[in-house]
């Protein structure tokens, strides 16, 4: 996720002259990179595990702490401002939780009010699965009448006019005609009833997750104090959005108040809170991870430049404070990583590796690569192919109707199936090559797909091997005698045998099946004239396939 | 002293001698009943003797285009077009036209561009209707009477339409090969020069035979030498690819490094390709506009350990045993079960672990791996993988940096550094960068940890490392390829000049 910053804005927010070369060592060094400078404008590209890095406020709070500039947990004080949002019942099943929260007295400019914006949507884009699990609204705190009210309505019940527009639309109408209700409404449309966010007058605040009313969401540069909610199906995933964006609000100056949240059974919440919850490692598994054999003073330092807060009991406990921000902390491996991030990359010496195994090829890589030697030695030219194929050139052009797995979302008709047979791909290469020399003796070994019904992913994957020859005139017999010599050579001798075969692909009475055991597992033959001309050819084609075995064994 | 001449140039000179006048060389072939390729190769050895002077004459053969084809049989589409606004009486609404003219919705602008730029209609708009009027008084197409010469098995064109091939190349009707044809004449006043030299060649003898070697003749015998300094001709033996000869080159390198190969396949269900290595079943990369899904025959797999999928569903809902968290988020069967094409190798490896969960382990693999992309210069919707783990007692971070360097060497890359990375299955996760030759620091993959999360739910307590590189970018770089799509090229003589070596 990308990340625009004004240069000279995050300089002063990080507090340290720094050049373009140290700032992106540093960045590199906590997981981040520059992505692209231009003039003042820089693109910091942050990874998805990290959503309190996704405004510039929150990048210089990382890079604050990461360069000793203010070392550990960053405390934010949270006042009581006594207003509510009360939930009404019926919400349960269509977007059961909200937390909000009030910042008074932040700065806004054109270009932070941009910011506030960015993160809005990046956080609702990666954390809250564009708006589905989490979605975010701002307001204008001084046009509220308390309490916000948030009730599921009726769709056509609903009206008001929607941000950027004048007229005041009904709900069906802002799904189908507003730009975000077109983007957003399919998470609720299949609702009977939708949820509302409304003051105590009736006021719309907004439609989460779709849209902001146009008058009490709409922030401007006049705007000093804010009101933020976030609503969503997942409350940790709610509560986590909000503290990073009133943590980030906060960095630029702003006061945080709660509110209090009364849900319809009795249950009630005070957000935001800003608390970091507490956990506890052991030196032991901090140098059971990372390798490193850490000072006290050491594990402290590192966990302090990763914001965290950290205390050593006497026995070896580390007590640390995880901040409330931080979404990502699921295990205490993740604080760990914190840990050797802190302590810092380049300072990681590499140990000379220990493990002492025997490595061996596949049996069946073994048998592909010997039947590659011996098609090379006949005089065969290989090729590689993509899995992915047309169902036209497997098919209908080859004469055929044989199972094929197809995938449900392609990106083009040429691309849609999996190859069950190397053969089509060999004859799409040669109706491409019709310039070159020939004559075209061509072969591949790789795997095809086949649908099986039996089979745990409902397919089986098959080693084969098909060679294929072109010229002016092409000799059936010689080529069995190739397959007869490689086959041999592939310890096969007095184990195979060739009977007659149908097969719409090739000319009647001009193809075989390859026995191995009695088992049928290939075809040779002279390609059919119609086949020839499906694929534009004008000379004559001889080829076979062979499925080698997977396991090995013959 | 003139040189001697070699068997083969003096069968070639001794025909041409009979001949007396310029001929092609393939009619000197046909002739000596030797190949043509090998004939041009001595008649160049004897050019660059200043005996004959060779003559390469290049011809233009054309071939119709299916496009083409088509309009030399039905005429050209802003005709047919133009003859249709004319049955309408000069002047007829677009669509009407087309309608008359029985032109496809493919051909349609096809048909109005060209008339308008040929002058035949005038295009003006009327009310909100495109209308369409006569503008020149009869049309008549040399491109058109060219199509037909050609359509009925003419290689070369008459003079008169030639003005036409200009347009026929352009709009692809037609396509153009250049074929090479080296013709060759005695040079002049080499006459006696070329008689006495075939004269004192006369008496060498050509092969060396059994009989000879039998008898004891060959003390006796003179062999007639051969030109050594010839430039062997370019032919096409069976040859390897070169992409295949890179995966072979690597496969040597992890199994050098102690790695066991090991297989898994393209149809994962969802299961082993995410849930199994903790990916949350809401995660961005599971949706259709990144991952393929399996839709048809069967679009779900099923479960075959009901015991790793309970405690693979256990650590996603509260974080199970392993005192993680977890993702706080119901778990569901019918995603587990969903089919699609594995994005990454990674499961493969899950697979390996399933099978072995006994300290210590490498295993390695290197196949193909799928995403939603659009095949373009720099996008595809398949790429190989290099990836593997190494399961063991007491492996830490420290370990994982030494076995990225250890791998890095074995593929030439001896200068690296390390950042901090972020993979839903790993934590510590490591990006390795390194100093390439050619293309300077690049990035060479992602690399971490196994998180307690993904070995637990198989009983796994020891650490397992696990990295990947991208050897596709590797082999790109080695070869100078800049277009992905070359990875998997279909131009055979591209891959008949093309060769891998380390």
């Amino acid at each position: 996720m990308i990340v625009e910053c004004e240069l000279d804005d995050l300089l002063v927010m990080i507090g340290k002259k720094m050049s373009i070369e140290e700032l992106e060592e540093t960045l590199f060094l906590i997981k981040a990179e520059i992505e692209r400078i231009e003039g003042n404008i820089i693109e910091i590209d942050i990874k998805p595990d990290r959503p309190d890095m996704l405004s510039p406020e929150g990048i210089a709070r990382a890079i604050r702490s990461f360069l000793s500039i203010e070392l550990g947990l960053k405390a934010y004080k949270v006042r009581k401002s006594g207003h509510e949002v009360i939930v009404k019942p019926g919400l349960s099943k269509i977007r059961k939780y909200i937390v909000g929260g009030i910042v008074r007295g932040i700065t806004t400019s054109d270009e932070l009010i941009k910011d506030y914006m960015h993160l809005q949507e990046a956080l609702t884009s990666t954390h809250g699965r564009n708006r589905k699990k989490a979605s975010i609204g701002l307001y204008v705190h001084d046009e509220i009448k308390y309490p916000v009210v948030y009730r599921p309505m009726k769709p056509e019940s609903i009206r008001f006019a929607p941000l950027g527009h004048e007229i005041e639309m009904d709900g069906p109408t802002i799904l189908r005609e507003h730009e975000k209700g077109v983007i957003y409404g399919p998470i609720i449309a299949h609702q009977k009833k939708w949820p509302m966010l409304v003051d105590s007058r009736g006021e719309v605040l907004s439609l989460p997750p779709v849209i902001n009313s146009n008058t009490l969401g709409q922030v401007s540069t006049e705007t000093r104090d804010i009101f933020v909610e976030v609503t969503g199906t997942h409350l940790p995933t709610i509560s986590q959005a909000l503290n990073i964006m009133v943590a980030s609000l906060a960095q630029r100056g702003g006061t945080i108040e709660s509110v209090i949240v009364r849900y319809p059974d009795g249950t009630v919440d005070e957000t935001p809170n800003l608390a970091p919850w507490k956990t506890t490692l052991t030196k032991a598994e901090i140098a059971e991870l990372t390798g490193l054999d850490l000072k006290d003073k050491e594990i402290i330092d590192s966990l302090e430049k990763m914001g965290y807060g950290a205390r050593i009991s006497k026995s070896g406990k580390v007590a640390v404070s995880v901040p409330s921000y931080r979404a990502d902390i699921l295990h205490g491996v993740d604080i760990i990583e914190d840990v050797a991030i802190g302590y810092g990359f380049n300072n990681i010496e590499p140990s000379i590796p220990q493990t002492m195994t025997t490595g061996k090829l596949l049996p069946i890589t073994r048998i592909m690569e010997k039947s590659r030697d011996l098609m090379v030695g006949i005089g065969y030219q290989e090729i590689m192919s993509y899995i992915m194929t047309s169902p036209d050139t497997l098919n209908p052009r080859m004469n055929r109707d044989n199972p094929t797995v197809v995938t449900s979302n392609p990106k083009s008709r040429d691309y849609s199936v999996l190859r069950n047979s190397l053969l089509p791909n060999l004859m799409d290469l040669i109706s491409r090559n019709q310039h070159a020399d020939y004559p075209q003796k061509i072969f591949e070994v790789g795997y095809v797909v086949v649908p099986d019904e039996e089979s745990e992913t409902r397919s089986r994957q098959v080693p084969t091997l098909c060679g294929l020859v072109t010229d002016n005139n092409v000799n059936l017999t010689h080529l069995m005698t190739e397959i007869g010599f490689a086959l041999r050579n592939l310890g096969l001798e007095g184990k195979f045998n060739f009977v007659q075969r149908i097969d719409s692909s090739f000319i009647e009475g001009r193809c075989g099946t390859i026995e191995i055991g009695g088992e049928s597992l290939g075809y040779f033959g002279e390609i059919a004239p119609e086949v020839l001309v499906n694929f534009g050819l004008i000379k004559p084609v001889v080829a076979f396939e062979l499925d080698l075995p997977l396991s090995g064994e013959w | 002293m003139t040189e001697q001449l070699t068997e083969g140039e003096a069968a070639v000179l001794a025909g041409l001698l009979r001949t007396e006048r310029k001929v092609p060389a393939t009619t000197l072939a046909t002739d000596l009943g030797e190949g043509v390729e090998r004939v041009v190769s001595i008649l160049q050895s004897l050019a660059e003797r200043g005996l004959v002077k060779l003559d390469v004459i290049e011809t233009e053969t054309y071939n119709l285009t299916e496009e083409g084809r088509e309009y030399a049989e039905i005429g050209l589409p802003e005709f047919r077009l133009f003859d249709a606004v004319q049955k309408l009486g000069g002047k007829a609404e677009l669509d009407e036209a087309i309608t008359q003219a029985g032109l496809s919705p493919k051909t349609k602008g096809i048909a109005v561009n060209w008339a308008k730029k040929k002058g035949l209609l005038e295009i003006t708009k009327e009310d909100s209707a495109t209308v369409l009027n006569v503008k020149a008084s009869a049309a008549t197409s040399v491109l058109l009477e060219l199509l037909v010469v050609l359509m009925n098995g003419e290689k070369s064109v008459p003079r008169e339409l030639g003005v036409a091939m200009e347009e026929a190349l352009e709009r692809k009707h037609v396509t153009a090969l250049t074929s090479k044809a080296v013709h060759v004449e005695l040079a002049e006043g080499k006459i006696e020069e070329a008689r006495s030299l075939l004269s004192t060649t006369a008496d060498g003898a050509l092969d060396l035979t059994s009989e000879m070697l039998i008898s004891g003749s060959w003390k006796d015998v003179r062999f007639r030498p051969y030109n050594v300094s010839i430039e062997p001709a370019f032919v096409n033996y069976g040859k390897k690819h070169p992409y295949a000869e890179f995966n072979d080159w690597l496969r040597e390198i992890m199994v050098g490094l102690g790695f066991t190969e090991w297989f898994g396949p393209y149809v994962e269900t969802e299961f082993w390709a995410h849930d199994s290595l903790f990916v949350p079943q809401d995660h961005v990369s599971r949706e259709i506009q990144d991952q393929f899904r399996v839709g048809a025959p069967y679009s779900h797999g099923e479960i075959l350990d009901e015991t790793h999928y309970k405690a693979t569903k256990a650590v996603h809902e509260d974080g199970g045993d392993t005192g993680s968290k977890g993702w706080e988020w119901p778990f569901s069967r019918e995603v587990a079960t969903r089919l699609c094409l594995r994005p990454h190798t990674t499961p493969v490896s899950m697979r390996y672990l399933w099978e072995h969960r006994e300290s210590p382990q490498k295993m390695f693999i290197i196949d193909r791996n799928f995403r939603s992309e659009t095949l373009d210069a720099t996008h595809a919707q398949e790429f190989n993988q290099c990836e593997g783990i190494i399961m063991d007692k007491g492996l830490t971070l420290r370990d994982l940096l030494g076995y990225l360097t250890a791998i890095c060497k074995g593929v030439g890359i001896n200068k690296l550094k390390f950042k901090p990375d972020q993979f839903p299955f790993t934590e510590p996760s490591v990006e390795t960068i390194g100093k390439h030759e050619q293309l300077g620091w690049i990035e060479l993959g992602g690399s971490g940890i196994f998180r307690p999360e993904v070995t637990y739910p198989l009983g796994i307590k020891d650490p397992v490392l696990a990295w990947g590189i991208g050897s596709g970018r590797l082999y790109m770089a080695s070869m100078g390829i800049e277009d992905i799509r070359d990875l998997f090229s279909r131009d055979l003589n591209w891959l008949r000049r093309r060769y891998f070596i380390t």
